[in-house]
């Protein structure tokens, strides 16, 4: 069992042994973080069978690189940074996909599904979150995701996404915006 | 909390001088919650060891296959050396005909070889 006070260390630790083929370690690292990725690929991608299937290879990605891991970041800070890169890329690997086959204006629907069996499941503040998030621009979305969803700061935003603050900001400003009209209508 | 409240609480988020971290809790405190489905850690985990095996004997065909290319490619190689040495030792040259078998023919023999006349 691994020991350890500090959580950075730890998860230092969780690490080196990962990278020896601990198949236990690198567990107890998918099961501490995969809330995290859900929040973040679930948020941009809707509740999908296709976003359990990013999510995994997130962590794929995640133990594929983890030698590249020196500990400079916060481990959560890096398996983010590939959760986010990855369902980027899925959203525009879709809009590509959707566009060949469907006219103007439907692709962007497209790129975010929920399954409706889930939907019905869902509570009222579920079902508003959900919703404004399918209406989004996902240029905005995944600022909504990251303050919203993951309660990241401004600062903590713009390192994961690796953009200047002050852009960051702008897109607050106007995610807001789309958000109150998105809300306004619901 | 009502959905007035809820959507309030959505678009103050927003705010740069918000507390997120806040925030995102309430609102998982009223269900906004993502998780994968049960059993998400295992399946990672077979996949990711399992996919290992199946790289190791893919990598492991490789290099067998590689060796066994090299045997053939050997052996070739000797071979068309052999035949050239005994071609031109028995035409004297080693021209593109006599490598076809084509000797002493000239192309009215030829024709009429396919020809049959």
């Amino acid at each position: 069992m691994i020991s350890g006070s500090d959580s950075q260390t730890e998860e230092g630790e969780l690490v080196k042994a990962s990278l020896n083929g601990d198949k236990r370690a690198f567990g107890e690292i998918v099961t501490r973080y995969q809330k995290m990725v859900a929040r973040t690929v679930k948020g941009m991608l809707g509740d999908s069978v296709f976003a359990e299937d990013i999510g995994q290879e997130v962590f794929i990605k995640l133990y594929n690189s983890l030698s590249e891991f020196r500990g400079e970041a916060k481990l959560s800070t890096y398996i983010q940074r590939i959760a986010v890169n990855l369902t980027l890329n899925e959203i525009k690997r879709r809009k590509r996909f959707f566009s060949m086959f469907s006219q103007k204006g439907n692709s962007e629907m497209s790129e975010f599904e929920v399954a409706d069996h889930e939907d019905e499941k869902r509570n009222d503040a579920a079902e508003i979150v959900n919703k404004a998030l399918k209406k989004m621009d996902p240029k905005f979305r995944i600022i909504v995701t990251m303050r919203m969803l993951q309660g990241y700061s401004t600062k903590e935003t713009a390192e994961i996404l690796g953009l200047p603050l002050g852009t960051v900001l702008s897109r607050l400003s106007r995610a807001q915006e789309q958000l109150k009209r998105i809300l306004e209508k619901l | 909390m009502d959905s007035s409240e809820i959507k309030k609480l959505i678009i103050t988020s927003m705010d740069p001088d918000a507390a997120p971290g806040e925030i995102a809790g309430r609102l998982e405190d009223e269900g906004v919650s993502f998780d994968f489905r049960k059993g998400f850690s295992d399946r990672v985990i077979d996949k990711i060891f399992g996919v290992g095996l199946v790289v190791n004997r893919q990598v492991e065909f490789l290099r067998r296959f590689n060796s066994a290319f090299y045997r053939v490619a050997l052996t070739g190689v000797a071979a068309i050396i052999i035949l050239m040495i005994s071609l031109f030792l028995m035409e004297g040259s080693i021209s593109f005909n006599s490598f076809l078998g084509l000797g002493d023919s000239y192309d009215e023999s030829i024709v009429c070889l396919l020809t049959g006349d």
